[in-house]
C-alpha cells in the first residue's frame, strides 16, 4: 500500500487545487463541528460537490469534526453524520467520544481520531482500533524513533503531520485562548495566544528584554524525514493549513507529491530540491519539530521575522484561448510588462516567459495588472491547463 | 463529597486529617507539576493513617513511559490505593491489563465537557471522570443531571492552561546565552504578556515539559453547596500556594464562617475561572489539527 498524501483546504477552489496538484485526499471542515472556524468552511452542498469531484479522480475527502463537544454543540450531530454517509465522504476526523459512538451507531463512516487527542503510544492507538477507529492522527510531539515503534505495534492506520503550523502545546490540552480572550481553542476559537510576546520574570526580577520571551514554534517541515516515514509504512502524510492560499497549497502539495513519487520510483533527488520548491511559497520559518527528539532553540521562534517566498504568486489560470493563443488569468498580485513570469501546472511542468503586453477582457492594453481578481489576458503560445499557477520570477 | 488534598510532607498528615481531608493525592514518577518528589516512597506510612490514597499520573504517556507506568500500576493494585488519577487515557488502557480499571479517575483537563462523556466511561467501568476546567457552572450542572459515573472537579487552586512537551524556559536561556541553574521544578517564574501588564502567568518547567497557569487561582466557596450535592471528589490544587494558605483553604471549605476572613486575606489572587464566563467558539484564525 502506498502512503497517502493528505492536504488541507479551506474552500472548494483550494480543495480542487490540492487534488489536482497531487494530493490523494483532502480534509475539509463543514460549517458545524470543525475547528477551522474562519477557514471558509463548506456547506453541505459544497461538500457533496467536492466529494463527487474527488471520487471522479479516484481520490478521497475527509470531514473534520474535531471540536471538543459541549452539550450545546450536540444538536444536529446525528443528522449531519447520516448526511455525510449518504454523500459518501470517505472518513470523518474527530476527537470527542460522542462523535465516535454516534457515527458507529448510525453509520458505517470510516472514523479517524484527530491529533486533538494527542495519541502518543501504540497501546492507546490499539485501544481506539478496538473502539472502531480506523486511523489515528498521531501527536506532533513524537520523534521518528517513537513513530517507528508505534508503527510496529499499532493496529490502526497512522497519519503523521509533515508540514505546516504546530501547536506548541499538546493539541487539545490548551486553554490559553479560552482564558485570555474568552475564545474556546478546542471549539475553533484559538487566538494564538501562544504566539504573543511575553516578558519572563523570576520573582520580581525581569529576565527578558523587550518582550522577547516567546513560546511560538517554527512551522513544521519534514521533508528530510519523509523517506523514513514511507519506509515505516505510515498510511498518510498530512499537510497543515486550511487557511493557506491556493498558491501555497499547490506548491507544497506538488513538492511532497514529487518527493513521495520519487521515493517509490527509486530516484529520490537531494532533499534540498524539494525544500527549495516549497520555499517558492513558504512565508514562515520552518524546522523539523520533534522528529529528531526533544526540541531545541532551532525549533522555536524568538523573533517575528517571516521568510520571503522566493517566488511571488500573481495569478491563477482560468482558461486558455487556443485560437488566439491568449492565457486568461485571474490576477492576485501586481505585475507589469517586462516582468518574467513562471507558469506552474498541476502536472508540475514549469514554463517561464516575459510579459510583453497585458490586456483586459475587452482586449484593452493595461499598463500593469494591479486589480486583484480582475480577469486579464497574456499572450502565450503554449497551451496550459486551468488551475495552473502564475508566479513572478524575482530579479537576482 | 470527598476533599482531595495534595500531600507535600509526612509531618503534615495529621494536620490535614484535622482539616478533614478525605483523600491524599500522591505524586508518582509519572506526575508533572509535582508538589512532592518524595511522598510516593512512603505509601505504607501514609496508608497507616487509614485515609484514601490516590496516585497521580498526569504526564502524557509516550511509548518509553509504558514500563514505568506498569510499575506504578503494580503498586496501585494494593488495596490501600483507592484510585489512580490520570490525564492520558493510556493509563486506563494499561490499568485494564492489571485488572484495576475500576480505580481510574480520568482527568485530562479538557475533553470531559459534555453529558455523554460519563456515559461512555461508565461502560468502560472506571471509577469516574473529572469534569473539564473550561466549562461553566451551568454546563457542569447539566452534566450532573446525567450523572452516571463518579464525578469530580478541580475546584480550587492554580489551574494550568497549557502543557507543552518543549522545555521552553531552558531553551529561552540557551537562546539568550544565559547560564541559569535551578530551572526545573522552580515555581517562581512568571510570564507577563505585553498587552496585559497587570497579569502574571505562572510558568513551570519539569521533566514533562512546560506548563503555563492562569494568573488567578480558582476558588469555589460560593459554588460548593451546589457542587457537593453531586461531586464525589473535590480536588484542591497546591502548586504556587504556600503551606499556610493551603491549610487556610482547607479550613475555609470546612467552615463557612472562615470564608470571609480567607477572602479578605487572599482575595486579590483569586477569581471564578469559567463558572460564569462563557467562551466563544468559531472565531479562530488558526493553525491546523
Amino acid at each position: 500500500m502506498r502512503t497517502e498524501l493528505l492536504a488541507p483546504a479551506g474552500n472548494l477552489e483550494k480543495a480542487k487545487i490540492a487534488l489536482l496538484y497531487g494530493a490523494d485526499a483532502v480534509y475539509i471542515g463543514g460549517k458545524q463541528f470543525s475547528l477551522r472556524a474562519r477557514a471558509s468552511n463548506f456547506d453541505l452542498e459544497m461538500i457533496k460537490e467536492l466529494v463527487d469531484f474527488a471520487h471522479n479522480l479516484n481520490k478521497k475527502i475527509y470531514i473534520t469534526m474535531n471540536i471538543v463537544f459541549h452539550d450545546d454543540d450536540i444538536f444536529g450531530l446525528d443528522e449531519y453524520l447520516i448526511y455525510l454517509e449518504k454523500i459518501k465522504v470517505d472518513a470523518i476526523i474527530c476527537s470527542s467520544m460522542i462523535v465516535v459512538e454516534r457515527a458507529k451507531l448510525l453509520t458505517n463512516l470510516e472514523i479517524h481520531l484527530s491529533t486533538q487527542f494527542s495519541v502518543t503510544n501504540s497501546s492507546l492507538a490499539n485501544y481506539f482500533y478496538n473502539e472502531g477507529v480506523k486511523r489515528v492522527v498521531l501527536a506532533r510531539e513524537l520523534s521518528m524513533a517513537e513513530i517507528k515503534k508505534i508503527s510496529q505495534n499499532a493496529l490502526t492506520d497512522l497519519e503523521i503531520f509533515i508540514h505546516g503550523g504546530m501547536c506548541v502545546s499538546y493539541s487539545g490540552r490548551c486553554t490559553l485562548s479560552n482564558y485570555t480572550v474568552l475564545r474556546d481553542a478546542n471549539r475553533g476559537g484559538c487566538a494564538h495566544t501562544c504566539r504573543w510576546l511575553y516578558d519572563l520574570y523570576e520573582g520580581d526580577n525581569k529576565l527578558s528584554a523587550n518582550h522577547d520571551f516567546q513560546m511560538s514554534s517554527k512551522d513544521l517541515d519534514a521533508t528530510a524525514f519523509v523517506k523514513d516515514l514511507l519506509a515505516a509504512g505510515i498510511s498518510s502524510l498530512k499537510i497543515e493549513g486550511r487557511m493557506k492560499s491556493v498558491h501555497y497549497i499547490a506548491t507544497v502539495v506538488s513538492a511532497y507529491r514529487m518527493l513521495i513519487d520519487d521515493y517509490y520510483s527509486g530516484c529520490l533527488r537531494d532533499i534540498s530540491f524539494y525544500q527549495n520548491e516549497i520555499k517558492k511559497a513558504e512565508n514562515r520559518q520552518t524546522s523539523y519539530g520533534f522528529f529528531n527528539g526533544d526540541t531545541t532553540i532551532e525549533q522555536q521562534l524568538y523573533n517575528q521575522r517571516s521568510e520571503v517566498p522566493t517566488k511571488e504568486f500573481v495569478g491563477i489560470v482560468i482558461d486558455y484561448d487556443c485560437d488566439n493563443k491568449y492565457l486568461l488569468i485571474e490576477q492576485r498580485n501586481y505585475f507589469s510588462p517586462g516582468d518574467t513570469l513562471e507558469v506552474f501546472t498541476p502536472d508540475k511542468t514549469t514554463i517561464q516567459f516575459k510579459v510583453k503586453e497585458i490586456l483586459n477582457e475587452d482586449y484593452e492594453i493595461l499598463d500593469a495588472a494591479r486589480h486583484p481578481l480582475q480577469t486579464i489576458l497574456l499572450k502565450l503560445d503554449i497551451s496550459v491547463p486551468k488551475y495552473s499557477m502564475i508566479r513572478k520570477v524575482k530579479d537576482e | 463529597m470527598r476533599i482531595v488534598a495534595r500531600l507535600k510532607q509526612l509531618d503534615e498528615i495529621l494536620k490535614l486529617i484535622n482539616l478533614e481531608v478525605d483523600v491524599f493525592l500522591i505524586d508518582t514518577p509519572l506526575s508533572v507539576k509535582k508538589i512532592s518528589l518524595d511522598m510516593y516512597n512512603h505509601l505504607d506510612e501514609i496508608a497507616s493513617y487509614k485515609k484514601d490514597i490516590y496516585l497521580l499520573i498526569n504526564k502524557m504517556i509516550h511509548e518509553t513511559d509504558i514500563e514505568s507506568l506498569k510499575d506504578i500500576l503494580e503498586v496501585a493494585k494494593k488495596p490501600e490505593i483507592t484510585a489512580v488519577v490520570c490525564g492520558d487515557m493510556t493509563v486506563m488502557v494499561i490499568a485494564k491489563e492489571f485488572g484495576i480499571e475500576k480505580k481510574i479517575i480520568y482527568q485530562p483537563g479538557t475533553f470531559n465537557t459534555n453529558s455523554f462523556d460519563n456515559e461512555y466511561f461508565l461502560i468502560k467501568n472506571i471509577k469516574g471522570i473529572t469534569i473539564s476546567k473550561e466549562i461553566t457552572l451551568e454546563e457542569i450542572e447539566r452534566i450532573f443531571k446525567n450523572k452516571k459515573t463518579e464525578l469530580s472537579l478541580v475546584g480550587h487552586g492554580f489551574i494550568d492552561m497549557f502543557y507543552s512537551k518543549r522545555n521552553l524556559l531552558t531553551n529561552y536561556f540557551i537562546y539568550k546565552n544565559i547560564e541559569k541553574e535551578n530551572i526545573k521544578e522552580n515555581d517562581s517564574f512568571r510570564l507577563k504578556e505585553e498587552m496585559r501588564p497587570d497579569s502574571l502567568y505562572p510558568v513551570f518547567e519539569d521533566m514533562g515539559g512546560t506548563h503555563v497557569f492562569r494568573d488567578k487561582a480558582l476558588e469555589s466557596f460560593a459554588e460548593i453547596e451546589v457542587l457537593e450535592k453531586h461531586l464525589d471528589d473535590f480536588f484542591i490544587e497546591r502548586i504556587f500556594i504556600n503551606d499556610e494558605e493551603y491549610y487556610d483553604i482547607l479550613k475555609a471549605y470546612q467552615d463557612k464562617n472562615f470564608v470571609p476572613e480567607f477572602l479578605n486575606k487572599y482575595q486579590d489572587k483569586y477569581n471564578k475561572g469559567f463558572y460564569y464566563q462563557y467562551t466563544e467558539k468559531l472565531k479562530g484564525e488558526l493553525s491546523e489539527n
